[in-house]
């Protein structure tokens, strides 16, 4: 996958490496410091651990030479009661300063890579309807919009669903237990909390 | 409908902090532990603790599998000042200092009340109590420790300090605190009376306080009349304004709680909100006599509502904002009581409830409620002849045997073995039928009250139930053929009836939801030309359905004239108009979508519409994510991949289009142009149509405003698209050479929701030069 941003790149100096449990202690302070910078109320320490610790190799780093984090993606994937076997984009996040320069789009393809990679069948993600850098972030790539979602967030903000199809046939899996919960509920899987998870505010298009 | 999120943290917390938690392993959603009262024991597990910890290594989760994400996100992290909301800085004091006795001058007491309406109704609009409301420390006073009685909710708690009494203008803030807290009361009661989305629409989190709950209406009432009194009374030294201004306060108050009263009588509903208006206005103009008191409102009383719950900012909504959502709040409650003086008839209801649905702004959840209820109303349900059946009647048995009354008064024969009588029988098969439907027909009614978002989501769910509804009147329909045919009367019921009243609703639905898909902005402007194709692919096939309704209408109409049956002719007659402005607004709906489809798809060929690059996604896959909420429907309503793409892109693909699509831009004559003219034109002409045949026939009688606005706004759609095609037709007459790609042509999309479209589902794009 190429990085489709065409504006010229100053990524070059970027290393983009992929998280390792044994990173805990020198990443992940600046990981939640990071994407707490646009939340109006901080996650747990366990919000974090709840994804790296399983999905560690689904985050994605991308480290400066003197190895300051300038960018983060945070992933999960994981079977959907729907039948599918489903990715999600939990955070995402680049230093305000490093902004535009498309590498956002990059963790953001590298994390889709790696669960292409391991076989999901869509790739999922919320965002707030009025950011629309992270909109045109994820749209350009080929997301799109499935449902709006009323004051998803805790601040009142409606969000949009976007998903990605990997594979046909996704449209038309059920659920193996067999037993469809009919209407759909929030809250259970995604991250319906906090304002602006996707915090790339800034990234200009 | 999930949990409240604010009882997860309860959930979690207790969990955490109780070492057999582990005997809740399992269970899918854990009950929050209650300690036996008396029986606590201590143990000290620190060093246990410390040791296990040892054992793991940072960043290692221990976790069993009902630990998820919700548990993940609600924890806290104690000691943190973001999340633990025990936690104090240096200096900082527990509780605040504010003395709720310290008499008040009046315009504070305005500003209090002015200040407790504004958080009111920043609750109104989805935000918990906890970030508004109760964070009066009048409020908190009242109702904490739980009081038993009304006696009891005071602004000081037990014995007074000696001359402390609270003054009269604190009595008067008393009583008008204790009808708000009713308010919230009835508020809460009547939402979750119907369905709702918990923190979504609406928080009824009471944070274990009781809102005055078993307190009867009158008690409160006689509090603010007490109080009235009170401001009246000529002892007292106040400034004529303010005194005026504070009587106002307390009288709609007054007006607002009896209106909210869930007792209050089906006919007294539409009496009780238009004193509320009158009153506001005396309010607003009085808002800058109130004076705020610092103090008086105060975070720090979420520690003791929640300990588990981040502290929260107060919710500010400026007092202009607050009243006009007030505002909004009693014209649409009063707009909803209109739906007691309908016409008994679903199809009027139904028209009713779209139009609420589409209301704007938006209705607040508590107007939602306030119409399901109605709605619901045994009175109303249960008022005429089964709604559902009427439903029927009115699509598909004009004057039908199938329904006479009579089938109804038949005994079943004595003995169990001898055959049923034909029209025992009918009536056995229509009322099975009836019985099927019930559900569905709920559901779907109960879909259109919901949030709009909700509203086409769950749309698409009630298609499914009406699919399946679909597969069983097609078999009840099997049973009906034949006993009508052995009545003799087959020629008075047109082919498969009942299917073809399901599929007919059904397919109304699938447009209703394309159509929500616009609105909400889901669509990218470069799927319009595929969605509005898809729409009209729908409502062509409606079109169908109806021809052959309108057709049977016409036989029967001739059966009954035939038959010399001049009672039932004009019914039959009368009906028929129904059928035929269903028909031509289908028309409309169809030469319109189809019209747009074109447009757009000549746009894209003419790079004229932003197209994301889209590098890891390819076009089948998102036309399977599209048309996934429709692609299990029977009949089949979605075109397989390719005829669809060879449709909407006739000229081949939009970045290498054949030559065919510069000979069409380029001749004035072409299909290409005189499709998408012809089209609005004949769009036009049926929507104009149906306006002339007017809003009973359309049955939207009760909301005939709404519906004219909405049919003059897509006339103007049908205009504005006319007047964009010709603006793409300039821009290629002035055209030099031939590259098409780069007429100096834009379009601009008009926003969602901010009155540039002069119909919301209907989007036109403007042409502009680059």
């Amino acid at each position: 996958m190429s990085e489709s941003n065409n504006a010229p790149l100053s990524t070059d100096v970027l290393e983009y490496v992929q998280y390792h449990g044994d990173k805990e202690e020198t990443c992940l302070p600046a990981i939640r410091q990071l994407i707490s910078k646009d939340l109006s109320e901080p996650y747990s320490i366990y919000v974090y651990r709840y994804f790296l610790y399983q999905w560690g190799d689904l985050c994605y780093m991308a480290l400066d030479s003197s190895s300051t984090l300038i960018g983060v993606v945070v992933c999960k994937l994981e079977p959907h009661r729907s039948g599918t076997f489903r990715g999600y984009i939990a955070m995402l996040a680049v230093q305000e300063a490093h902004r535009g320069k498309g590498i956002a789009t990059k963790l953001v393809c590298m994390a889709i890579d790696a669960m292409k990679e391991r076989e999901a069948d869509e790739i999922v993600l919320e965002t707030e309807v009025t950011n629309t850098a992270s909109l045109k972030l994820y749209e350009r790539l080929g997301f799109l919009r499935s449902k709006r979602l009323h004051r998803y967030y805790l601040n009142g903000n409606t969000a949009f669903r976007l998903v990605l199809y990997l594979k046909p046939g996704t449209a038309s899996k059920s659920p193996h237990d067999g037993m469809g919960r009919g209407y759909e509920n929030a809250g259970y899987e995604q991250m319906s909390r906090i304002d602006g998870v996707m915090t790339d505010t800034k990234l200009s298009p | 409908m999930y949990a409240g999120f604010a009882q997860h943290h309860d959930d979690v917390f207790s969990d955490s902090r109780q070492p057999t938690s582990s005997a809740s392993v399992g269970l899918p959603l854990r009950q929050a532990f209650r300690q036996p009262v008396g029986e606590v024991k201590i143990h000290d597990i620190s060093d246990k603790f410390r040791r296990a910890c040892n054992a793991l290594q940072v960043g290692q989760l221990i976790k069993d599998e009902s630990f998820t994400l919700f548990e993940s996100i609600g924890a806290l992290e104690i000691m943190d000042p973001k999340m633990d909301s025990g936690f104090l800085l240096p200096d900082e004091t527990l509780e605040d200092a504010y003395d709720t006795l310290t008499p008040l001058l009046p315009e504070e007491v305005i500003g209090i009340m002015d200040q407790l309406l504004c958080y009111e109704m920043a609750w109104h609009t989805g935000y918990p109590l906890s970030q508004t409301l109760f964070t009066s420390v009048y409020i908190d006073k009242l109702l904490w420790p739980d009081p038993k009685t009304v006696e009891e909710a005071q602004f000081y708690r037990g014995h007074l300090p000696e001359g402390k009494r609270p003054d009269a203008l604190l009595e008067v803030l008393r009583a008008y605190c204790l009808a708000l807290v009713k308010c919230c009361d009835f508020v809460i009661a009547k939402i979750v009376g119907r369905d709702y989305f918990e923190e979504e629409d609406f928080c009824t989190h009471t944070y274990n306080r009781v809102l005055l709950a078993r307190v009867p209406l009158d008690v409160f009432l006689r509090e603010l009349d007490a109080a009235a009194d009170m401001m009246e009374d000529t002892e007292l030294e106040i400034d004529c304004a303010l005194r005026d201004a504070i009587i106002s306060r307390l009288s709609f108050r007054r007006d607002f709680l009896r209106a909210l009263d869930l007792d209050c009588p089906l006919e007294h509903l539409s009496t009780s909100w238009p004193p509320i208006l009158k009153t506001l206005t005396s309010i607003s103009v009085t808002q800058q006599l109130g004076k705020i008191v610092p103090g008086s409102f105060s975070t720090k009383i979420q520690r003791r509502l929640a300990s588990t719950v981040p502290p929260r900012p107060i919710v500010e909504l400026e007092f202009k904002d607050a009243f006009e959502k007030l505002k909004q709040l009693c014209i649409d409650s009063e707009e909803a009581t209109r739906f007691t003086t309908l016409e008994p008839d679903p199809l009027e209801y139904q028209s009713f409830l779209f139009a609420y649905a589409s209301r704007s702004p938006t209705p607040l959840p508590y107007s939602r409620s306030y119409l399901a209820t109605l709605l619901f109303h045994p009175q109303i349900l249960n008022a005429t002849a089964s709604l559902p059946l009427t439903d029927v009647r009115t699509l598909v048995f004009p004057s039908s045997t199938v329904l006479d009354p009579k089938n109804w008064a038949y005994s079943p024969p004595r003995n169990p073995l001898a055959p049923k009588p034909h029209r025992l029988q009918l009536a056995l098969l229509i009322d099975e039928f009836i019985e099927r439907v019930g559900q569905p027909y709920l559901d779907f009614w109960t879909a259109l009250g919901q949030n709009t978002c909700r509203l086409r989501r769950m749309m698409t769910h009630v298609i499914t139930a009406w699919d399946q509804l679909q597969r069983d009147a097609a078999s009840v329909d099997a049973d009906l053929m034949q006993v009508i045919t052995a009545l003799g009367v087959r020629n008075e019921v047109m082919e498969s009836p009942l299917e073809v009243w399901v599929y007919h609703k059904k397919l109304w639905m699938v447009e209703k939801c394309i159509l929500l898909g616009f609105e909400q902005d889901i669509y990218l402007p470069d799927e319009y030309t595929g969605m509005y194709h898809f729409l009209s692919l729908i409502v062509r096939k409606r079109r169908v359905v109806l021809g052959s309704v309108l057709a049977h209408f016409s036989m029967r109409a001739t059966q009954l004239d035939d038959a010399k049956e001049h009672n039932e002719a004009p019914g039959v007659t009368d009906g028929a108009l129904y059928i035929a402005s269903l028909m031509k607004e289908a028309e409309g709906v169809q030469e319109l979508s189809a019209a747009l489809s074109s447009f757009y798809s000549v746009l894209l060929y003419l790079n004229a519409l932003p197209t994301p690059p889209r590098p890891i996604s390819t076009e089948e896959l998102r036309y399977e994510l599209r048309m996934k909420p429709f692609l299990a429907l029977e009949p089949p309503e979605v075109p397989d991949f390719l005829s669809f793409q060879n449709t909407i892109k006739p000229y081949g693909p939009y970045d290498d289009p054949g030559p065919e699509l510069l000979a069409q831009l380029k001749h004035d004559q072409s299909p290409l142009w005189t499709n998408i003219e012809s089209g609005v034109k004949r769009a036009r002409e049926a929507f104009a149509e149906v306006k002339n045949m007017g809003a009973r026939n359309a049955k939207t009688e009760g909301v005939s405003e709404a519906w004219t606005k909405d049919i003059k706004g897509v006339l103007a759609s049908c205009v504005a698209l006319g007047v964009a095609a010709a603006g793409v037709r300039v821009a290629i007459a002035k055209m030099e050479g031939e590259d098409v790609k780069n007429l100096g042509i834009k379009v601009v999309v008009p926003d969602m929701g901010k009155g540039t479209r002069y119909a919301e589902g209907w989007i036109v794009g403007k042409v502009v030069a680059k």
